[in-house]
């Protein structure tokens, strides 16, 4: 192993053992608590997998809020059917992963801004396919489905959770287990990232021209890719209607589709360094503007100046922030060695 | 081995005393100085024209604060930005509930928005006050939910009350709606139709749209395909500016009722362009409120002290806007309801002089009506006057109506 990466694998560990720290800190704080940290939590997960359609494989997607909506409510149908909703997680990562994947189809043919503007269209699109009337029998045509006081449901949503013995408020266990899935798939997407996928996606990205002249498949990975980010989205999506006990179409309006892709570019796109910052970023930037003021447009006003001065000085997000604070540090390591 | 036994039952009774004597355990969020309570309102986002529900009513008690609180105890009201996301509103509500122990949840605003959070406050027992929707759910459901209260007149009696004016008035009129496809839309159709009676076959057009939608222009082409001489708009302001705009456009001359979700005059101005748009003239609504625009109050002592209130208490908001002096009416009701809880309020105790309020010094609503509940009766507002629209201002016309709220 050179220095560069002992320096690289220490690095890492740290940056992980902050973050958990953080995780296991963050509920006893009461500027962010148990709820705005699920939240944040349900951010992560959908920033994670729109940074491996996007950021690694270079595909642009403003679907992201779609595919949580997706996931979302096949947990809320299956829960009302008598499933348990942690059986539902996983399902709803299919269900959604499976409508990914059928969006990857039509997105081999475009790219760029054309890409952009289809899968923004389904994001705008998504409210009102919910609220169709044919399919009502899954959907109830856009009235809002209320899980609260289901059995099924974790602490019927709202009692205390008692697990391995240790009794906790429903809030905190929503947390846990929204942070337990969060730092899970983050590991997955990690280890799928350095490994051979990950390296395909990256050269789909840079060229496809040559990722193909080397045998990379383009249409099964850019297909894979949409998959893997929606089902990641599903998982968001279905962590955010058990935190709630609630389904309803304006849950997952267009903007939230706009709102993980900031989180994203602030996390800063192909690189998994700073997705926690992203996160709380989009989590946390519209309460602190409200704060600030709550006066009429001012909170809008702050968001986006605060957009414009973060992507002005960080064009490469937080993790291009982290690498460019390192790279003294690493640069040196490497003509050492 | 007898001093051991001394120490313990002295040890005992000390620590026994406080539980002993402390009576009642009291509720979250109040104290002999204090009282704080929550709610939601969308401060940011497409509905956020109706932030200055809870800025009014902020101002209000602001102003009741000033003069000494309720008993002695300022009210602390803390309003969280929801978005108009029910989810929002959940995490918000659960947030104000469980990490900021508030007393009670007040006029949160949306049909949806306290749909969302009803079980839950039912669940905790903790009060759903006067909320900031004509939903009739919420006073229906008494049974179910006895924690949740309503407060404006609902949409089925607004529904009944333009019915019962086109039977009498026009009863051989067809008659086309525009609305929301949701329960507030629907309630608005179903007090139509009771208010036409024999008459509601006369309704020969109904076209719904979805709150999601961008605009309604087809929606208004398919409607003057029918030909009908009224126009329904049971709609909120942004379709209801639209669909003014669209019906001038395509030349059609209906008569038009507009509901009172979207009949603000500041609403009502920005519809009719500045006066350019004739289809605005003549357009009817309802109205339970003082409007702070219309001079025929402008030397109301209500209307003088919402004016009072608004300069010293939210500077920064708009005079015009009606929908503060929404919020300080339901302040008010929060203030009087409170009032009658007992020198020290709990949960139950607010929830039970909220639903036996006999208010008739309300200022802000219209002379001689009455805000009135009862343990089976869980609609404070049932009354209404109509109103027309003429040379850019509301004229009531008419004595005041009541209607059955469901």
């Amino acid at each position: 192993m050179s220095r560069l990466a002992v320096a690289r694998t220490i690095a890492a560990a740290l940056a992980f053992a902050a973050s958990i720290a953080f995780i296991l800190i963050a509920p006893h704080w009461d500027k962010v608590g148990d709820i705005k940290g699920a939240q944040m939590g349900t951010y992560f997960i959908a920033i994670v997998g729109l940074n491996i359609v996007t950021g690694y494989t270079g595909q642009i997607s403003l679907a992201q809020g779609a595919f949580m909506a997706i996931g979302g409510y096949t947990t809320a149908f299956l829960v009302t059917h008598g499933v348990r909703d942690l059986w539902t997680i996983p399902v709803a990562a299919l269900v959604a992963g499976v409508f990914g994947f059928l969006l990857g189809i039509p997105a081999l043919r475009l790219s760029g801004l054309y890409l952009a503007l289809v899968t923004f269209g389904l994001a705008v699109a998504m409210p009102d396919l919910i609220a169709w009337d044919k399919l009502s029998s899954v959907t109830k045509g856009g009235q809002s489905i209320q899980l609260f006081g289901s059995k099924h449901l974790l602490g019927q949503g709202f009692n205390d959770v008692t697990v391995l013995g240790h009794t906790t408020s429903f809030n905190r266990a929503v947390y846990y287990l929204t942070w337990a899935i969060a730092l899970v798939l983050f590991l997955v997407a990690w280890l799928l990232l350095r490994g051979g996928p990950g390296r395909a996606f990256r050269a789909v990205r840079d060229s496809e021209v040559a990722a193909a002249s080397s045998g990379v498949h383009i249409a099964a990975h850019k297909t894979l890719a949409f998959a893997i980010g929606a089902a990641y989205a599903g998982v968001a999506g279905s962590l955010l209607v058990i935190a709630v006990a609630f389904a309803d179409p304006q849950s997952f309006p267009a903007k939230l589709s706009l709102t993980i892709l900031v989180g994203a570019v602030i996390a800063g796109l192909g690189s998994m360094w700073g997705v926690l910052l992203g996160a709380a970023f989009v989590e946390f930037l519209p309460v602190v503007s409200v704060h600030i003021s709550k006066s009429q447009g001012v909170p809008d006003a702050i968001y986006g100046a605060a957009l414009i001065l973060i992507v002005l000085l960080l064009p490469a997000g937080v993790a291009g922030l982290l690498k460019r604070a390192a790279s003294p540090l690493t640069t040196r390591l490497y003509t050492r060695s | 081995m007898p001093r051991f036994f001394l120490i313990a039952t002295a040890a005992l009774l000390v620590l026994g005393i406080p539980v002993a004597f402390g009576g009642t355990t009291s509720d979250p969020g109040i104290t002999s100085t204090s009282i704080h309570i929550g709610g939601t309102a969308p401060l940011t986002g497409v509905a956020q024209g109706f932030r200055s529900v809870a800025e009014g009513a902020n101002a209000y008690f602001k102003y009741v604060n000033a003069r000494g609180g309720v008993n002695g105890r300022k009210i602390n009201y803390e309003y969280e930005d929801d978005q108009y996301i029910p989810s929002e509103t959940v995490r918000a509500t659960r947030d104000l509930v469980e990490n900021k122990d508030v007393f009670a949840i007040f006029n949160s605003l949306g049909t949806e928005q306290n749909e969302a959070i009803r079980p839950y406050l039912n669940q905790k027992q903790v009060p759903q006050l006067f909320v900031a929707t004509g939903g009739t759910e919420f006073g229906r459901d008494y049974k179910q939910y006895p924690w949740t209260i309503a407060y404006q007149p609902t949409y089925i009696s607004e529904g009944t009350m333009y019915g019962t004016y086109i039977r009498r008035t026009m009863p051989r009129a067809k008659i086309a709606v525009l609305y929301q496809n949701d329960s507030y839309g629907n309630d608005l159709i179903a007090g139509l139709q009771r208010g036409l009676g024999a008459r509601k076959g006369n309704i020969v057009s109904k076209v719904g749209y979805s709150a999601t939608d961008d605009n309604v222009q087809s929606e208004i082409a398919q409607l003057r395909a029918s030909k009908a001489g009224i126009l329904m708009l049971f709609a909120t302001p942004k379709f209801v500016i639209q669909a003014y705009q669209y019906v001038n456009g395509l030349g059609w001359k209906p008569k038009i009722f507009n509901n009172a979700v979207s009949s603000a005059s500041n609403v009502m101005v920005l519809s009719s362009s500045r006066g350019q748009n004739k289809r605005v003239e003549g357009s009817i609504s309802i109205v339970f409120l003082k409007d702070p625009n219309d001079p025929k109050w402008k030397r109301d002592p209500a209307v003088l002290l919402y004016r009072k209130i608004m300069k010293r208490y939210n500077r920064n908001g708009n005079i015009k806007d009606v929908y503060n002096l929404y919020g300080m009416s339901a302040a008010f009701t929060f203030v009087d309801a409170l009032k009658h809880a007992g020198k020290s309020p709990t949960r139950a105790s607010l929830m039970r002089a909220a639903t036996h309020l006999s208010e008739r010094n309300n200022p802000f609503v219209l002379p001689g009506m009455t805000i009135r509940t009862a343990a089976n009766d869980h609609y404070p507002m049932d009354q209404a006057r109509l109103q027309r629209w003429h040379n850019g201002r509301w004229i009531s016309f008419g004595g005041l109506l009541k209607a059955r709220s469901q």
